[in-house]
């Protein structure tokens, strides 16, 4: 089944002092990821960068498994980082502008990981600003059809990161496919759901917001990607829409 | 240490996490630390590095794993008090 899996963690207001402490760090990385660090090349990364980027691939991880797996519970630890790959050059930049959104996935700018969750192999691809780090992650190495996203909003805060990111996720789908009447509500279990004139479809949508930031990922299926094509009428058979069942009430 | 005084003190320890303060005033066993609360993910360690030190046990990763909800964390904490 398709999903989806993104986080972004809003580095303004973690708190780096105690990302630092064993107690702390030991309840997010393996015993093989603390080894991992020490190799030449991560140990020009501050550790708590390090730390906050690999839970932010973890957490993209959870995310994009808990839909197809609801019972999953989140254990940091157990979501193991198996290498990455970063970029060449590493000087924080400032997130500048108000939105960004990804044009590709092999850029030199992104930190490439490879990720074993069971017997599953996830793929990521995350974003470090002076601000926050933002990750996406897919099963698929070439993570074909998958759009990200990020926008600075002015106010922090759960109800109006909540609204935002909502309102950020359904602009981008209206701008592949305006005219298509986009909802998003939640699932029982959290996961986001992407209606289509009030029916559910199958595209896979994953919204994070932390501080400042919010950011959606998703799965645009065939029909997205063709913006010419005509909003589809409910009957038709190309649209990867399921019956009004096990819908959630408005998140 | 009792069920309700445990509950009590959840609530301190989950104070700074969370914006809802009406909610976290009326938590039960079945309040989700994520869902109900709107706590970010990104404190859950905080929350639980916090119980250690309140209640001076350690919670290992199989244990915070279970720290879903108000009522699966203060059993977490009281099976480590009772060691």
């Amino acid at each position: 089944m398709m999903s989806a899996g993104n986080d972004i963690v809003a580095l303004e207001i973690i708190d780096r002092q105690r990302s630092s402490q064993p107690a702390f760090y030991s309840k997010i990385l393996s015993a093989g990821e603390q080894a991992l660090y020490r190799q030449e090349d991560l140990k020009e990364m501050f550790f708590d960068l390090f730390l906050w980027l690999l839970w932010s691939v973890k957490e993209s991880v959870y995310k994009y498994k808990k839909r197809t797996s609801p019972s999953l519970s989140f254990c940091p630890a157990k979501i193991i980082l198996q290498s990455i790959d970063l970029p060449s050059g590493r000087s924080l930049t400032d997130f500048t502008g108000r939105r960004w959104e990804n044009t590709g996935y092999e850029e030199d700018e992104f930190y490439k990981g490879i990720i074993l969750f069971g017997s599953e192999i996830f793929y990521s691809r995350s974003i470090i600003h002076r601000q926050l780090i933002s990750t996406v992650v897919s099963s698929d190495r070439s993570f074909e059809g998958i759009l990200w996203g990020l926008e600075m909003i002015d106010q922090p805060g759960y109800e109006r990161q909540s609204a935002a990111v909502r309102a950020f996720a359904l602009s981008k789908l209206e701008r592949i496919a305006p005219g298509h009447d986009w909802q998003i509500i939640k699932s029982p279990v959290g996961y986001p759901i992407v209606l289509q004139g009030g029916r559910e479809t199958d595209i896979p949508l994953s919204l994070a917001h932390h501080g400042r930031f919010v950011g959606y990922s998703f799965l645009s299926v065939p029909f997205l990607s063709s913006p010419s094509q005509p909003a589809p009428s409910q009957s038709s058979p190309s649209l990867p829409l399921r019956p009004p069942s096990q819908m959630a009430a408005r998140s | 240490m009792d069920r309700q005084a445990i509950l009590n003190e959840l609530k301190l320890v989950l104070e700074p996490y969370t914006e809802d303060k009406e909610m976290l005033r009326g938590i039960n066993d079945g309040t989700d630390l994520v869902k109900d609360l709107k706590i970010n993910s990104a404190n859950l360690v905080d929350i639980i590095i916090d119980a250690e030190t309140k209640y001076n046990v350690e919670i290992d990763l199989d244990s915070a794993e279970k720290m879903i909800t108000v009522g699966s964390c203060i059993d977490v904490i009281m099976a480590k008090m009772d060691r």
